[in-house]
């Protein structure tokens, strides 16, 4: 299957894409994905992940997920 | 009296409010919040802000965060509007405009919609720096 990976902010800066197709398997944790897509980048602490739009835990299996966002530290308003 | 009206979205332009029409004749309260770009942050002077979002989950997240707010603070109408793209020094980068009953229930909700909006919706600014100046012309 595959997921679409989106960057913001400093994440973007980092990895150099805003948006890539990536294969994945639904066994998968974001984590490893990104382990996998981008080996020499380890998000900081406070860099959450969103998984179909909805915050998602780094190490949960993606299941049939299709969109994976980063989402560093929010600055709105 | 109906369930909380919700209206959000993002323009690229000038935010201009809508023109507040009270939505009942029981409210008693309407307040209103727009965020200016300062001209300096962190101590530097800048001639704007950059805003950017993931314009779908940040909607969502919106949505929930209201009516998760809603059910404490019970308001009758939220509305919304975040600027994206560059906003200069002077102009709103955020207008809410919270219509209720009573006045302690729309201010909570707005105090607290704000602190949300800055933890948890995924919108962000980058700082613009000023051009640097010209050197003068060697004649």
């Amino acid at each position: 299957m595959k997921i679409t990976i989106l960057t913001f902010a400093q994440t973007r800066a980092q990895l150099g894409f805003s948006e890539q197709a990536c294969d994945c398997s639904p066994r998968e944790t974001p984590r490893q994905i990104l382990r996998r897509l981008a080996p020499g980048f380890t998000p900081d602490q406070s860099v959450r992940v969103a998984v179909n739009q909805e915050y998602a835990d780094w190490d949960q299996p993606i299941g049939e997920a299709t969109e994976l966002a980063l989402i560093p530290p929010v600055s709105g308003g | 009296m109906a369930l909380m009206k919700t209206h959000m979205e993002f323009t690229r332009a000038p935010i201009v409010p809508p023109s507040a029409s009270r939505i009942a004749a029981e409210i008693g309260a309407c307040v209103e919040f727009s965020g200016i770009v300062r001209e300096s942050e962190n101590g530097s002077k800048i001639p704007g802000l950059n805003y950017q979002a993931y314009e779908p989950m940040a909607l969502n997240q919106l949505g929930k965060i209201c009516h998760e707010l809603g059910t404490r603070h019970p308001c009758e109408e939220i509305l919304l509007i975040h600027r994206l793209d560059f906003v200069p020094v002077g102009e709103a980068s955020l207008f809410i405009r919270i219509q209720a009953r009573h006045r302690q229930s729309s201010l909570a909700l707005m105090t607290e919609l704000i602190d949300r909006l800055k933890t948890d919706v995924p919108i962000w600014k980058q700082e613009i720096e000023m051009a640097a100046p010209q050197s003068p012309k060697v004649p």
